[in-house]
């Protein structure tokens, strides 16, 4: 008996996802599963690729955010029949990264769209959701052994609140111990550098390069 | 400068002239002031909720301040949705924001009834609002009411992100939507024409930032026309918003029938007009938050400047603007320096250069 080819289903997968077919993503899945392949391989060269394809549209405007969320759908519907399946032995602690839109806002269509491309990237995700005032973020992001710290607003009104996360760091002796990155309408590089941010990315496939060069920069640097 | 800078003329005389293509004394100019308001009179913004006669007072105290083309009755974009069931969380002084939209299931969609502004939500305060600015001024300045369009207002009222994902996965529901919000936005565009004001439309989400040109044509376009078609044929012109770069949409948004275009400063008032120029006067595009709330005057002169020698000369004309709504804290000698910059330019338009 020949065994199926695992590349070729890898490749279904992250079509599946590409195509925004949610139901497939997920019969695909419990393929992987009946075969015996690896669940993290799928995910890593089945769905999270197909993200990540989804993400370069995205950024070449083929795709926008309505096809953007379906493409995460798609995803999420498999890793969720994957993820019991994955070994966990010799499974690399993933690098923590904690988001959250600013408080006085609620647009959190972006910032979900920064978490679901740097969980197909290979980051844990701390989300705090929206409407965060900015000790919260200091708060979580020590309690949970985050690194970088991800904050967004689409709202000129809550801008100062981004500088008061660098502060409360500051004054709490921690600037160091973590990156923080913005980004969001109305933010700029400049508004970054401004407020002694590390960081700022204009959309979420850029965030998803922030942070990887956070934590690869020779990988990154040329 | 020794004198201060005057207008000679009054924001209709001007505008009507303008039109009609004689002289004037400068170009219209309209930084487009929200709940900046708010500090001219020394309100906090939550003071605005449900007060018609602060919001009024506070926006008429700004154009006489100012002197600029447009009086604008806004505080936030939610004012529809709220009157169809949304939930709005007002601060005590920052700009209101949705708390919750209306409905949460696509089953429930039928639930929804249109709004009546003489009763549902904050409506009637804010055609108070308009009334009372109208009386007050409206021989000298246009009194607008802002009207958030259908799309925008539908994602209000089942949240953004399930508006976006039904876009793909369920559009009849969409369309369904979008049926209901129109009414809306068309029963409260008739009452604010009937008290004699302009209804000002914003449609954000309708964005190229966040649907495609696609999208935008089923799901947004139908819609638009409609509320436009209402309006022109109460005799009224149409300014449309929508932020983000809208570039590939600008014909779409002539097509729909718009007679200016408000650009944001994520696009560029020189492709506009070389786009679409010759069908709709364009309005634009200082940036809001970098040059208005953070530059200084010498910042706002040059980016005045730019959008001047941009776009001056487009066919249907220009309307000297901020690329979107000021953000409440704006410095008031950034918004007096972008009067003075286009009152330095005077007619014939001189930027200086020569």
């Amino acid at each position: 008996m020949v065994m199926p080819d695992n590349s070729d289903l890898y490749r279904k997968l992250s079509d599946a996802v590409v195509e925004m077919e949610i139901d497939a993503a997920g019969e695909l899945s419990r393929e992987v599963i009946a075969n015996g392949f690896d669940a993290y391989e799928a995910i890593d060269k089945g769905l999270a690729d197909g993200m990540e394809r989804a993400g370069t549209l995205f950024e070449d405007e083929e795709y926008f955010i309505p096809e953007l969320l379906v493409c995460s759908d798609a995803m999420y519907a498999g890793i969720d029949i994957l993820r019991p399946h994955i070994k966990t032995s010799g499974a690399t602690e993933k690098h923590k990264v904690v988001i959250g839109v600013i408080q006085g806002d609620t647009h959190d269509i972006g910032k979900n769209l920064v978490k679901i491309m740097l969980e197909s990237a290979g980051f844990e995700v701390l989300d705090l959701g929206r409407d965060i005032p900015p000790p919260v973020f200091v708060e979580k992001a020590a309690e949970s052994g985050a690194d970088v710290i991800g904050i967004s607003t689409l709202m000129t009104t809550t801008m100062k609140g981004m500088a008061q996360v660098v502060e409360l760091l500051k004054g709490r002796g921690e600037r160091e111990r973590f990156k923080v990155i913005v980004g969001g309408g109305p933010i700029s590089q400049s508004f970054a550098d401004k407020i002694g941010a590390d960081g700022y990315a204009k959309n979420a496939a850029d965030a998803v390069r922030l942070v990887k060069a956070i934590y690869e920069p020779a990988a990154i640097a040329v | 400068m020794s004198e201060p800078l005057r207008d000679k003329l009054k924001p209709n005389e001007r505008l009507r002239a303008y039109a009609k293509e004689e002289a004037v004394d400068r170009l219209p100019c309209v930084p487009i002031v929200g709940n900046t308001a708010a500090r001219v009179i020394g309100a906090r913004v939550g003071e605005f909720k449900g007060n018609g006669k602060l919001v009024a007072r506070a926006q008429v105290a700004a154009y006489r301040m100012f002197g600029y083309d447009n009086i604008r009755i806004f505080t936030d974009l939610y004012t529809i949705a709220e009157a169809m069931g949304a939930a709005v969380f007002y601060p005590d002084d920052e700009t209101a924001y949705l708390d919750s939209p209306a409905i949460n299931d696509e089953k429930d969609i039928a639930s929804l009834k249109p709004a009546d502004p003489q009763k549902d939500g904050n409506l009637p305060q804010f055609l108070e609002a308009m009334k009372i600015a109208l009386d007050e001024v409206g021989d000298e300045v246009p009194v607008t009411g802002a009207l958030t369009g259908p799309f925008t207002t539908s994602s209000f009222l089942i949240g953004a992100e399930r508006l976006a994902r039904g876009i793909i996965t369920s559009p009849e529901a969409v369309h369904e939507l979008c049926s209901v919000a129109l009414e809306s936005c068309l029963n409260y565009a008739k009452a604010i024409i009937d008290i004699g004001c302009t209804p000002s439309l914003t449609d954000p989400m309708s964005s190229g930032t966040v649907i495609s040109r696609k999208q935008f044509q089923t799901f947004s376009f139908p819609y638009l026309k409609k509320l436009i078609d209402y309006i022109h044929g109460r005799g009224k012109g149409v300014t449309l918003h929508i932020c983000g770069n809208t570039s590939k949409i600008w014909d779409l948004m002539a097509d729909a029938g718009a007679d200016c275009l408000s650009i944001d400063n994520e696009a560029s008032l020189a492709d506009a007009k070389r786009a679409v120029g010759d069908r709709v006067r364009l309005m634009g595009n200082v940036r809001p938050s970098e040059i208005m709330l953070e530059g200084t005057q010498a910042d706002v002169n040059q980016a005045v400047r730019r959008c001047v020698t941009e776009a001056h000369d487009s066919p249907k004309g220009l309307v000297v603007a901020s690329g979107c709504s000021l953000p409440t804290e704006t410095p008031f000698e950034n918004i007096r320096a972008m009067l003075n910059a286009v009152r330095e330019i005077g007619w014939p338009v001189n930027t200086g250069r020569g």
